[in-house]
């Protein structure tokens, strides 16, 4: 086997005893109980600005793009529909995932990157704290709970955004919109869009609290374990955001 | 701080939960009211699923909740009106197209405005489904199919195996028929006309003081057929009668004609005077006996 490959499997290994560590760590909750509360401050509500421009902007672009897409004779309630459906199946939960991979997830690298090469961890570990179950848990729960939430919420506002686009800078009226945005719709398009957040959600704190917790002494390795988590969980949100929609795209169909 | 946080937390999430929950309504209903429910059984393949329209004489009054697929070979489906909209008892549901995607809507038509309403929970009778934009691109390929075969077939039968060289080989023909038909035309035009010419310059030079002469002469040769004709007639008559009286066998001639006896006996006088005229020759002294003195 190449060195390659083995490399490979040695870093899912080290990643396979990270999740097996975090596991343990929920058996600790007097440990992370009282931080996911602050960690949900900083994912998810200083989030919300950031998520809620990306959403607006995805919704106004996709209803104008929509919009002179459609050659004649095409009904224009296509636009709502169009637009409903690319926002809160893929747009929302992608593009907030990926913002959120850049603003949250290079924090949580930061931060705990920062403690390891500062040896703070092994300060929480000389205090027989268990340093994944008071780093890495809250942060796990926050991003699993506010990812959904603000996942919504980017859902709601890109869809009014692209109402309010389609209404002010197209020819539609808000019967033809809302027609196509009732269309076909399931209450199951959004806990799709809810559960590719919550998975989005996981990757984000899961790969970029792990390469925090690994990172190489000094500054450059707390910056290259940044970036490399951006990466990473880039990646990984987009590689998800295909299985999911495999799996789940059938149950979709209406 | 702390404090803080879990109210600006706890805020996002219950704003979160709040616009799933309506937003989803409003998608899903229309509202947070459902309407009252109708049903109608339409046959399989109608194209119908939730969310889509449900129209009243063209106006959108609810929508598709629900539809139950059954084995019978029918589809249930459970409509939702809006409860400011009464859908009159004549009207029958329909499946329509709803633009070109495919897509289609419930059309309720009334045939004449009513003042009973059905009653939630009703089943509203179904009507003849318009063709969907399916079925109209299946007939639009079929007789494009049939186009394409025909054009084919066209294209080798003139082009491939000469039919347009014929064609016009026959249209040739024709044109150099149609021409020999004009000259002759012209030519028994021309006839005709002399004709006509000399039989007007015949008719001119008939002396019309003849013509009454004749005719008179006519008119009196056909009254003395006429009295001839009634003398035959009666002359005819007679000989019925002599006839008749002939064939009932009274009087000599009837009895010459009709009496075998009479034959035999005329037959027998015949070979009795041969003989004697036979014998008169072979003896004419015996018969004749001439002297003088």
């Amino acid at each position: 086997m190449s060195r390659d490959a083995l490399g490979f499997f040695r870093k899912v290994g080290e990643r396979g005893y990270f999740m097996r560590d975090i596991g343990r760590a929920f058996s600790d909750p007097r440990t992370y109980g009282p931080e996911i509360v602050r960690q949900m401050r900083n994912i998810g509500v200083d989030s919300l600005p950031l998520a809620a421009i990306v959403a607006a902007f995805i919704g106004a672009v996709t209803a104008i793009q929509t919009r002179y897409q459609l050659f004649g004779g095409v009904q224009l309630s296509v636009v709502g529909l169009i637009s409903r459906q690319s926002i809160i199946l893929e747009l929302g939960p992608l593009l907030t995932g990926l913002v959120l991979t850049g603003r949250v997830g290079a924090r949580i690298t930061a931060e705990i990157g920062t403690m390891r090469v500062t040896e703070q961890i092994d300060a929480l570990e000389t205090l027989a704290y268990d340093p994944v179950a008071y780093l890495v848990v809250p942060r796990l729960i926050a991003a699993l709970v506010m990812l959904p939430v603000l996942t919504i919420l980017a859902d709601a506002i890109g869809v009014l955004t692209a109402m309010v686009t389609a209404l002010v800078a197209t020819d539609l009226t808000a019967a033809d919109f809302t027609a196509g945005l009732r269309l076909s719709f399931t209450p199951f398009q959004i806990v799709y869009s809810v559960i590719k957040a919550t998975i989005f959600g996981g990757a984000i704190a899961f790969f970029c609290s792990y390469e925090g917790y690994t990172a190489n002494v000094g500054a450059e390795g707390v910056g290259r374990s940044t970036a490399q988590a951006v990466v990473v969980t880039s990646v990984a949100i987009l590689v998800l955001d295909a299985l999911t929609a495999v799996l789940l795209a059938p149950y979709l169909q209406a | 701080m702390k404090t803080r946080d879990d109210i600006l937390v706890g805020l996002l999430i219950t704003v979160a939960v709040v616009v799933t929950v309506v937003g989803s309504l409003w998608l899903a209903r229309g509202g947070l009211s459902k309407g009252y429910p109708l049903y109608a059984k339409f046959p399989w393949g109608a194209g119908l699923k939730q969310g889509q329209p449900v129209l009243l004489v063209g106006v959108n009054v609810g929508y598709v909740d629900e539809v139950d697929l059954h084995m019978d070979g029918i589809l249930v489906t459970t409509m939702r009106i809006g409860k400011n909209y009464n859908v009159p008892l004549t009207s029958k549901a329909a499946v329509i197209p709803n633009g070109i995607f495919g897509d289609m809507a419930v059309a309720l038509t009334p045939s004449r405005p009513d003042p009973h309403s059905f009653k939630p929970g009703d089943t509203v009778p179904i009507g003849p489904s318009t063709p969907g934009i399916t079925e109209l691109t299946s007939k639009a390929d079929s007789v494009m199919r049939s186009v394409n075969a025909i054009t084919l077939a066209l294209q080798q039968e003139m082009v491939a195996s000469g039919g347009i060289r014929d064609l016009r080989n026959t249209i040739g023909a024709t044109n150099h028929l149609v021409s020999e038909f004009a000259s002759i035309a012209a030519e028994q035009s021309r006839q005709l006309s002399a004709t006509m010419t000399s039989l007007r310059r015949a008719t001119g030079a008939i002396d019309p003081v003849k013509v009454d002469s004749t005719v008179s002469n006519l008119r009196t040769a056909s009254a003395n057929m006429a009295a001839m004709s009634a003398d035959l007639r009666a002359t005819s008559g007679k000989l019925d009668v002599i006839l008749a009286k002939v064939d009932s066998g009274n009087g000599t001639a009837a009895k010459l004609i009709n009496d075998p006896g009479v034959y035999n006996d005329v037959r027998l006088l015949l070979q009795r005077m041969d003989s004697l005229v036979a014998d008169i020759k072979k003896n004419p002294k015996r018969y004749i006996n001439v002297s003088v003195f």
